[in-house]
């Protein structure tokens, strides 16, 4: 019994301590949160459907796409961007403008943050994989990228100024699954 | 005194970043963070004002009610891109970004149930 209190004191004591205690540093990372929101917002602007800039001579989203074959960061990638990515762009074009959207959305408002930020870094990756080798590119911006939606997932960055922050206690006290889900990725 | 709910707080502010964002409208090239010209001007202005109105009314019914007319507006916007063009919005991806965080922000406060109103207990003075 005596365990089970402890487990259940220290359960309540995580629950209540902040993962940021300082205000200093949750405004910081609130910051940091709306900056990489404003970032996926801008960037989703020169994705420009439908054909997402395939012609000749290429442009836009698809001139960055192909960059994996025509400066190959790894080969594995590099075939299935030629074979399957770039032969159906229109679709991956759309679905590269919906995630990042959603990406600038979601993190911007602070609302599933921690979710957003796991999705920000597996993007970066992606993008990663596309121009790192492509010219005139720098590959600490990326590196930097990908570090901050890392620190955005650990240090729960919607919970400050953001709604995640607001509705996590509705939601811990709902006991829908989909609440329950939002408060595991928030 | 009456504190307003830090929800309806999060309305008025999302509000209000609506209508920021219509000073874009004046803003080209690098530091243009959204595309809001032509009719979406107005949407940013019209809706921002009223999730700011019902953030000051406390009341949820608008603050759903906007958030569901910024997602009718992004949807707008996104079928417009569709067509190869800003279109009546005058937006790009962008604006679909901002007014599908704004609306589904809305949503989310506009759907929280309130809490029922507890009677209020009189201080004995002993």
């Amino acid at each position: 019994m005596a365990g089970t209190d402890v487990a259940a004191v220290t359960d309540y004591a995580a629950d209540i301590v902040p993962v940021l205690p300082s205000r200093m540093n949750r405004a910081v990372i609130a910051v940091v949160r709306i900056g990489v929101g404003l970032l996926w917002l801008q960037n989703v602007g020169w994705k420009i459907p439908p054909d997402f800039g395939r012609g000749d001579p290429p442009s836009g989203l698809y001139l960055s796409v192909s960059h994996a074959v025509t400066s190959e960061v790894f080969h594995p990638y590099a075939r299935l961007v030629e074979r399957l990515v770039l032969p159906n762009f229109t679709f991956f074009g759309w679905m590269v403008l919906l995630l990042e959207a959603s990406l600038g959305a979601f993190l911007l408002i602070g609302l599933a943050t921690r979710l957003w930020a796991v999705i920000g870094v597996a993007q970066t990756v992606v993008i990663m994989l596309s121009v790192l080798n492509a010219p005139h590119e720098w590959l600490w911006s990326y590196v930097l990228m990908l570090l901050v939606h890392l620190a955005l997932f650990a240090t729960a960055a919607g919970r400050y100024a953001g709604l995640d922050g607001l509705l996590r206690t509705y939601w811990q006290h709902s006991r829908s699954l989909w609440a329950r889900w939002l408060v595991r990725v928030s | 005194m009456k504190t307003r709910d830090a929800l309806d707080r999060a309305a008025l502010v999302l509000g209000v970043v609506s209508m920021v964002s219509a000073l874009f409208v004046f803003v080209h090239g690098n530091y243009q963070l959204v595309q809001i010209r032509a009719a979406g001007l107005v949407v940013a202005l019209v809706l921002g004002l009223l999730a700011v109105v019902a953030g000051l009314l406390e009341e949820r019914a608008l603050t759903l009610a906007t958030g569901v007319a910024f997602l009718l507006a992004a949807v707008v916007q996104l079928g417009l891109l569709v067509g190869s063009g800003s279109g009546l919005l005058g937006g790009n991806a962008s604006t679909f970004s901002l007014w599908l965080g704004l609306g589904v922000g809305l949503v989310a406060i506009g759907t929280v149930p309130r809490p029922e109103p507890t009677e209020e207990t009189s201080q004995g003075t002993a």
